[in-house]
């Protein structure tokens, strides 16, 4: 019981983290006028 | 109660007193400005039927010619006087040791200010009188310095004047309409300063603290003022504003100070200059501390170590990125100067410069391991030290490691190239932002780790806070090291910009992470008391080497700011003719540098003797170990 509360807890983090990240990642790049996604645009 | 109503009065007076000096530099320079009177004469006899105009080099604007141009220097002794000796040094000297006492007495009294805010804010009467004490010990430190940078400012002066007696009266004509609000500003530094001082203990309470404080506001505002009219000199001399292609001053002052690298200048110099700041007095409480004879004088300075080195680094951990702004704008202003710093003549000073900050953060992790020491419960974390090490070094390798290495034919045939085939990938800006970031996000780990040392905290939601700081910890190292390896595999011009994301990822750690860690401690159930002076005395050498590898790297990097100019003495405005007008190699400048270290702390420990002779030493009262409690201040006002 407890060890499934910490797997939700990481789990949650972790999708809050990555949306985080990825959203700091894509509007900042976006605020330079940058494509940060060029790559896998290509 | 008359005399309280006296005293008041009295403060009020002073504080207004202030507040004058620091507006009559502005007022004074008013009635210059709107009839510009700073025109030359020599321009004004000119006769008012010719008028001239210019176009501005840098701002593109048309104004009136109102300054001579730049003078065309030979090489002689009407020019370039000298002794028997390189001018160039002699004035690379005056000027870093008035750089080094002036960003210490600049720096110091911001200390003073937010510690004795501090002081006053906090309940805990024992705690605040501790913290008042401690701020009385930083500007008593300062004080001393202060006569001895207005004396190095003299000593600059005259060195100007007798070596580079052309260049510097082009600088002042061009700077002549605010000159005297530069000096008129030292003249009310130096007044808010010893009022500030002298009044401390006739201003200890209530409203009259308030007012004691607002000088030290103040007596900041003008020690700031009067840096950032330091630092457009030498904006202009890097990019120079405000003049036509031939140096002459168009009549706006503005734009002279307003250069293209004034404001990352200024922001550079007050982080360094904190940063440096603190890394002294953390030095000179750890020199203190290894002399003490006593507990209570350990537990005191390791204290006062303790809250100099974590206010230096607080103004070192966003240091790297206004460097970088600044060389983002250098290289805005002109391609080419960017290019022979980092990729150029200069750049091997930015290898060595990465190798002092690594240094820098190295120290600060270390000292703050040392410290878990004197926390009860601490001790949990000291397993997982060695990650962050080796995590630190892996940042600290790749910092360093240069783009191309200086070798022999031989050797450039066995390695296949000028790069080699491996280390040569480090090398590169995209690597060194990871590498750079990855250290200040470990710096910032060890702090936090430092911050719940010995607490556990109580509040309901602690299993959560606990899992997603460290989620958002592991996440911001992946995504720092994923762009640093993205940046491999996109064009130059998209991957400049995968800096910015790193730089807010890392300051995403300090900004979110501090405030959660504060939160979840809020209540915390303590392990044990905290310790004082109960550290390695490794530790304190840490410090030291904090504050000397401060001392290095500023004089370093002034030397590249400055011989980034080359042949200049005004970039592309005024020539150097002297015959010193070369870049040192990098063996004699790292001698100079390091004899101006070696110069600037023998000078500064006369100077703290000379401060401790004047140390009347108040009786402590000890008490037994509160647990948690800070120590008993050592000295008296």
């Amino acid at each position: 019981m407890r060890m499934g509360k910490t797997i939700v807890y990481a789990l949650v983090s972790l999708v809050i983290c990555i949306a985080y990240f990825t959203a700091v990642d894509h509007f900042l790049m976006d605020s330079q006028g940058l494509d940060f996604w060029y790559l896998f645009r290509k | 109660m008359g005399r309280v109503a006296g005293k008041k009065l009295f403060s009020i007076m002073a504080l207004c007193a202030m507040i004058g000096l620091l507006l009559l530099p502005i007022v004074v320079s008013l009635p210059s400005l709107a009839i510009g009177a700073d025109a030359p004469d020599a321009v004004k006899k000119e006769g008012a039927a010719t008028v001239e105009k210019g176009r501005d080099v840098y701002y593109k604007t048309e104004g009136i010619v109102v300054g001579a141009p730049a003078p065309k220097t030979v090489d002689g002794p009407r020019d370039y006087p000298r002794y028997n000796f390189e001018s160039r040094v002699l004035l690379w000297f005056a000027n870093q040791q008035h750089l080094y006492y002036g960003s210490f007495v600049l720096a110091v009294p911001i200390f003073c200010m937010v510690i004795e805010f501090m002081g006053v804010v906090t309940k805990d009467k024992a705690m605040s009188k501790r913290y008042d004490q401690l701020a009385h010990d930083f500007i008593k430190i300062s004080l001393t310095a202060y006569s001895l940078t207005a004396i190095l400012g003299g000593i600059l002066i005259f060195t100007f004047l007798t070596l580079y007696p052309a260049f510097f009266g082009y600088l002042s004509s061009i700077f002549r309409p605010v000159m005297h609000i530069y000096a008129l500003m030292f003249v009310a530094e130096s007044g808010t300063l010893y009022i500030y001082y002298y009044g401390w203990d006739k201003m200890t309470d209530g409203f009259l603290k308030w007012i004691h404080l607002s000088m030290s506001v103040v007596l900041n505002v003008i020690g700031t003022l009067l840096m950032f009219l330091a630092n457009s000199w030498i904006g202009f001399m890097m990019s120079p504003a405000g003049v036509d292609e031939q140096g002459r001053y168009l009549g706006n002052i503005w734009h002279v100070i307003h250069t293209a690298l004034w404001n990352p200048l200024n922001v550079h110099r007050i982080l360094g200059n904190m940063a440096f700041g603190g890394g002294v007095v953390a030095a000179y409480a750890a020199y203190k501390f290894l002399a003490s004879k006593t507990d209570e004088d350990r537990a005191h300075y390791d204290w006062m170590g303790y809250i100099a080195m974590a206010l230096g680094v607080a103004f070192l951990i966003p240091l790297p990125f206004a460097g970088y702004w600044l060389m983002r704008e250098v290289y805005a202003y002109r391609q080419q100067m960017g290019i022979t710093l980092m990729g150029g003549l200069l750049a091997w000073l930015f290898i060595i410069q990465a190798t002092m900050i690594g240094i820098l953060f190295l120290s600060t992790n270390y000292y703050l391991w040392q410290a878990l020491g004197r926390m009860r419960g601490a001790e949990k974390y000291q397993r997982y030290i060695k990650y962050l090490v080796f995590v630190l070094c892996c940042g600290f390798l790749v910092f360093i490691t240069p783009h191309t290495i200086v070798m022999t034919p031989a050797e450039l045939k066995a390695m296949g190239g000028q790069q080699h085939p491996v280390l040569g990938n480090y090398g590169v800006m995209s690597a060194k932002n990871g590498g750079i970031n990855v250290i200040i996000t470990t710096t910032i780990l060890s702090f936090v780790w430092y911050m719940r040392g010995n607490k556990v905290s109580t509040v309901s939601w602690s299993k959560f806070g606990n899992i997603f700081m460290g989620v958002f910890f592991g996440c911001a190292y992946v995504n720092i090291i994923w762009l640093a390896i993205y940046g491999y595999y996109i064009p130059a011009n998209v991957r400049v910009g995968l800096s910015v994301p790193q730089v807010a990822t890392t300051l995403s750690c300090l900004f979110f992470m501090f405030p959660l860690n504060a939160a979840m401690m809020k209540g915390a159930k303590q392990m044990g008391a905290i310790e004082w002076g109960k550290i390695s005395v490794r530790s304190q050498y840490a410090l030291i080497m904090l504050a000397t590898a401060f001392t290095w790297m500023m004089g370093l990097m002034g030397y590249i700011r400055s011989s980034v100019r080359l042949f200049w003495h005004v970039n592309e405005i005024m020539r150097d003719n002297s015959p010193w007008a070369y870049t040192h190699t990098v063996g004699f400048a790292a001698n100079m540098i390091s004899f101006n270290v070696l110069f600037f702390w023998v000078s500064i420990l006369f100077v703290f003797w000379l401060g401790s002779l004047g140390m009347k030493k108040a009786p402590v009262e000890v008490k037994a170990g509160v647990p948690g409690g800070a120590p008993q201040p050592a000295g008296g006002h």
